[in-house]
């Protein structure tokens, strides 16, 4: 069933554009080497593709969505009150 | 009184069923309404039309508290589909819902044809330019360049609002506990929602039950091009599985384990360097 789902969703990520950074594999608690040789080479593998697009993109929105309120020409106190922290987190990749 | 009127009529007079879902005509727009043998002159109302809604959807509403109501109701191609989904998932019992096959997607040989889908919007020009094109068939959005690709998805996915419309209109949706709302997964209350997680968590528990029936798309106030997304997941449950969704009475690939495996883990690196 695992199997099943995560060959379903590489190849939903791939349609999105985000391949090769999802990877499954059975390793048991016997198997020190392999555990060693997999997650080497997914790291080697993680760090060809380079940086997660999800951390730019989700800075990207932040930039569109913090820009600064066009400033309006009357007294100080009619001023646009800062604004709020919109408290959104940027995505781990 | 139109032949339709005359067959909700008798159908509830006869008592072959109980309650029928079908549309009416109030104040100039046909709304979905239960008619019913108590009140039976409803039925002069009833109107056929591109009006769609999911009214499998009340069916396992009212399936679920009455579970030997007889219900009725008018199904285009896409209804009928996802009657045949909610009968897998025991959402309804086979053969407690009749049917009224009423006009639907155009053929060759049926050329009267009715649907609020029949002719899709078009795309503008920032959409074209920086999203995807509702449009467009899969093998056109499969086509462009990775990075691309992530970019024009996440432009459509930041739009969204979290108004949950795609879940809510969903004919297959019935889950009494939803991912999308629990605390642990995503949550209510925060915006702008996570993406592409929101979006993609859906698109997953779409896998196998999905219709095709495009009424999220319809629904959607940020025009996310759903429709396009669920397509390629339908997609990739045929090309892993073999398994048409919505087309008969076997269980998804996801519900059962299966005698013997038939696949192996993906390679370590399944990426053609672009």
């Amino acid at each position: 069933m695992t199997l099943k789902r995560m060959t379903f969703l590489q190849h939903l990520l791939d349609f999105m554009g985000l391949a090769g950074r999802l990877h499954l594999e059975w390793i048991s608690s016997a198997e020190a080497q392999r555990f060693v040789a997999t997650v080497t080479g997914f790291t080697e593998t993680i760090r060809r593709l380079g940086p997660s697009p999800l951390r730019s993109a989700a800075l990207r929105r932040y930039d569109n969505i913090s820009a600064a309120p066009v400033p309006c020409s009357g007294p100080a106190s009619l001023q646009p009150p800062a604004m709020p922290d919109s408290g959104i987190q940027i995505a781990n990749g | 009184m139109t032949s339709i009127q005359q067959q909700v009529h008798t159908w509830l007079e006869e008592g072959r069923v109980d309650i029928f879902l079908a549309y009416r005509m109030v104040e100039g727009h046909p709304l979905p309404h239960a008619f019913t043998r108590e009140r039976i002159d409803e039925t002069d109302t009833l109107v056929t039309g591109p009006a769609r809604y999911s009214l499998e959807k009340f069916a396992t509403h009212i399936a679920s508290r009455y579970p030997d109501a007889k219900i009725g109701m008018v199904a285009r191609d896409c209804n009928q589909r996802a009657l045949n989904v909610l009968q897998v998932w025991n959402q309804l019992k086979p053969g407690q819902v009749d049917t009224v096959p009423v006009n639907c997607c155009p053929s060759l040989l049926k050329p009267h044809a009715d649907c609020s889908y029949l002719e899709p919007k078009p795309a503008g020009h920032v959409k074209l330019e920086r999203g995807q094109d509702p449009n467009q068939s899969l093998a056109q959005a499969d086509t462009l360049p990775r990075a691309e690709r992530f970019d024009r998805w996440m432009y459509e996915f930041s739009k969204c609002i979290k108004c949950y419309g795609c879940r809510n209109i969903c004919p297959v949706c019935f889950c009494k506990d939803c991912s999308l709302e629990h605390p642990d997964l995503i949550g209510t209350g925060h915006l702008p929602p996570d993406i592409p997680i929101f979006h993609l968590v859906r698109a997953v528990h779409m896998a196998g039950r999905c219709i095709d029936c495009g009424l999220c798309e319809d629904a959607c106030p940020a025009e996310i091009p759903l429709r396009l997304l669920y397509r390629k997941v339908n997609a990739i449950v045929k090309d892993l599985f073999g398994y048409e969704t919505g087309s008969g009475d076997t269980l998804p690939p996801f519900s059962i384990l299966g005698d013997k495996p038939t696949m192996s883990p993906q390679p370590l690196l399944a990426v053609s360097q672009e």
